[in-house]
């Protein structure tokens, strides 16, 4: 059972291009997701995250291949959504529709959803059954939406921009309950958001993304480990910049440069060091890139 | 079929301004005007100003017409129930018109379409759905509000006949009344399928359109006609959308036998050799079957924009 789980990967996509007119958002993209991971998409405004993300779902068409948990998405995906959930970056639950009836229309066309659990959800946020969407707060309407998505036992799980314009409170609560209530090993969540910080923590895998291309794909315990940012102490600026720091910078009057693949027990002697944040890594890749 | 009664559940759900509160509204508003003339307008026991011998008021008409024809009678009654229904009709071809026109296009306009995507539901089960609910279940809901009305004007008028001693028994034509009804839908049916490609044009402009679907449908036909007329000096379009609108009838009722003398015949002649012969004649037209062909080409196309739909 482990080793054909392990086999498939969730999704898999082999020079997967999308082109809108003369634009190419995506270009020859390659790569897998493996079962029970949570995977980091991250990128510039416009480098193809979105893109990505809605070939996946089988919104719009591609070109190359793409298979996700066994299904061709562009021609299957009304079988997909089975196991598939999904929430894009602005509110879509219908605006006219009351919370009550938004889970009657779920629980009719939808053989995974399970009604109670959602309820229970629903119990623990201050949401009115019998509201209208439309006067529901952006928050709530979240909210709504998260409990719909973890009732239904997805095995896959997108998430696009999925706290925009959410406040901070909200954020954790969302961030915490999907660890809590919905991720296991058998699950997997792509998820793309600019409040990096807020998600690192969670991500298994991450995955950078620049003009319609990957520029990285790697394991986050792999990746935070290869970086490491010092803060030199005085008289050791030489010995530090002889080390070949991939970028360097000021703060509070001392010398941070940041390095790459070099030992930390090497590179301890030098002054403070600590790991690099996802939003640095991902900068230092991208100006690396362009250099 | 779980899965399709309940997209054509929310499309009722999302249209029921269109599809139930019209209907009982504009009833309403007519059965309510009928209530107080009758009760409120002085004219509750006798007629103001009748001047024929021996009639002061309804119940003295209908006995008469009851002892001299009672045919025509039932007949009769059974089109006046219609015609103080006909109100609602007006509003008929709106509802279907614009239901249409907003079926594919509203879910993008708020982009509720990524959440109907999220769900296990396949593109063509939501065209279908979304063609079907405006259809089929437009014309059901007015007639149930209509067949409502009916009764309640004949169990009005029924109680006004006891306190003025008219004859109650004949304001139930019963047989009459039900057999109307399913006039009504056979009726209703044909001239669907007559029109379904002009429909599935509405359909198909709901799913393409990225803004102001009104002037795609409409303009876009009006133009092909001007072309058609200036360039060629010819009005084949024009009279595609005459014929497929209703000028099919001219073709199918022209040839009608016979001489109508009375409600009671007019009557029967609607319920049988009418329908009848309407359906010999649009199974026979070659001018149908392209019409329908053309609305499965339009449907199609409205699944494949659906699919590319954002």
């Amino acid at each position: 059972m482990t080793d054909t789980t392990d086999s498939l990967p969730v999704i898999r996509a082999r020079n997967l291009s999308k082109s809108f007119g003369k634009f190419r958002a995506l270009k020859d993209v390659s790569f897998e997701v493996p079962l029970g991971r949570i995977v980091g998409v991250i990128g510039a405004n416009g480098a193809g995250k979105t893109t990505l993300l809605n070939s996946i779902l089988g919104l719009g068409s591609y070109e190359g291949d793409l298979s996700v948990l066994g299904l061709n998405p562009s021609r299957q995906r009304g079988r997909l959504m089975r196991d598939v959930c999904f929430i894009a970056d602005i509110a879509t639950l219908p605006k006219w529709m009351k919370v009550e009836e938004v889970l009657d229309y779920v629980q009719s066309v939808h053989p995974r959803f399970n009604r109670s659990k959602a309820l229970d959800f629903l119990a623990r946020t201050n949401i009115p059954r019998g509201r209208l969407i439309r006067a529901l707060s952006k928050g709530m309407t979240v909210q709504l939406h998260l409990a719909i998505v973890m009732s239904t036992d997805a095995k896959l799980l997108v998430l696009d921009e999925p706290t925009l314009g959410l406040d901070i409170l909200f954020r954790k609560q969302f961030y915490q309950s999907l660890l809590e209530e919905y991720f296991d090993e058998t699950r997997t969540v792509i998820i793309t958001t600019h409040q990096v910080g807020e998600i690192e923590h969670i991500l298994t895998d991450v995955m950078f993304i620049k003009d319609g291309r990957i520029l990285l794909e790697a394991n986050m315990d792999e990746l935070t480990g290869q970086y490491t940012e010092v803060m030199v102490a005085p008289g050791k600026e030489q010995e530090a910049m002889a080390l070949g720091p991939i970028s360097t910078g000021t703060t509070f009057g001392k010398t941070t440069c940041v390095y790459k693949d070099i030992d930390r027990e090497k590179l301890a002697g030098l002054g403070e060091i600590r790991r690099l944040g996802l939003a640095d890594i991902f900068v230092a890749t991208i100006t690396g890139e362009e250099q | 079929m779980n899965t399709f009664s309940a997209l054509v559940k929310r499309e009722v759900l999302d249209g029921k301004n269109g599809y139930i509160r019209v209907p009982v509204i504009l009833t309403g508003i007519t059965l309510i005007l009928m209530v107080l003339s009758s009760l409120g307008l002085g004219s509750f026991m006798t007629f103001d100003g009748m001047k024929q011998e021996g009639i002061n008021n309804l119940a003295d008409v209908l006995n008469t017409l009851a002892n001299k024809e009672p045919g025509d009678m039932s007949a009769g009654i059974t089109g006046i129930y219609w015609l103080a229904t006909g109100l609602v009709w007006v509003a008929f071809p709106f509802v279907i018109f614009f239901s249409l026109l907003g079926a594919l296009y509203e879910e993008r306009r708020d982009r509720s379409i990524l959440f109907w995507k999220s769900m296990p539901v396949s593109d063509w089960q939501e065209v279908v759905a979304k063609f079907f609910t405006p259809v089929i279940m437009t014309p059901l809901f007015f007639l149930g509000v209509v067949i409502a009305a009916q009764i309640f004007i004949a169990t009005f008028l029924s109680m006004l006949m006891v306190v003025q001693g008219g004859p109650v028994l004949g304001l139930w034509p019963l047989s009459l009344m039900v057999s109307s009804w399913l006039t009504f839908v056979v009726h209703y049916t044909l001239w669907l399928l007559w029109a379904l490609p002009v429909l599935a044009w509405l359909l198909f402009v709901s799913s393409y359109a990225s803004r102001m679907p009104f002037l795609w449908a409409v303009l876009a036909p009006i133009v092909l006609i001007v072309v058609e007329a200036m360039f060629f000096r010819s009005n084949m379009i024009a009279n595609w959308f005459g014929l497929h609108l209703g000028g099919w009838q001219g073709e199918a009722y022209g040839a009608l036998e016979g001489h109508i003398d009375g409600p009671d015949q007019a009557m029967q002649m609607l319920l049988g050799q009418a329908a009848l012969e309407g359906l010999r004649y649009t199974l026979g037209s070659v001018q149908f079957w392209i019409g329908l062909v053309i609305s499965g080409g339009l449907v199609f196309g409205a699944i494949k924009m659906r699919q590319r739909a954002l």
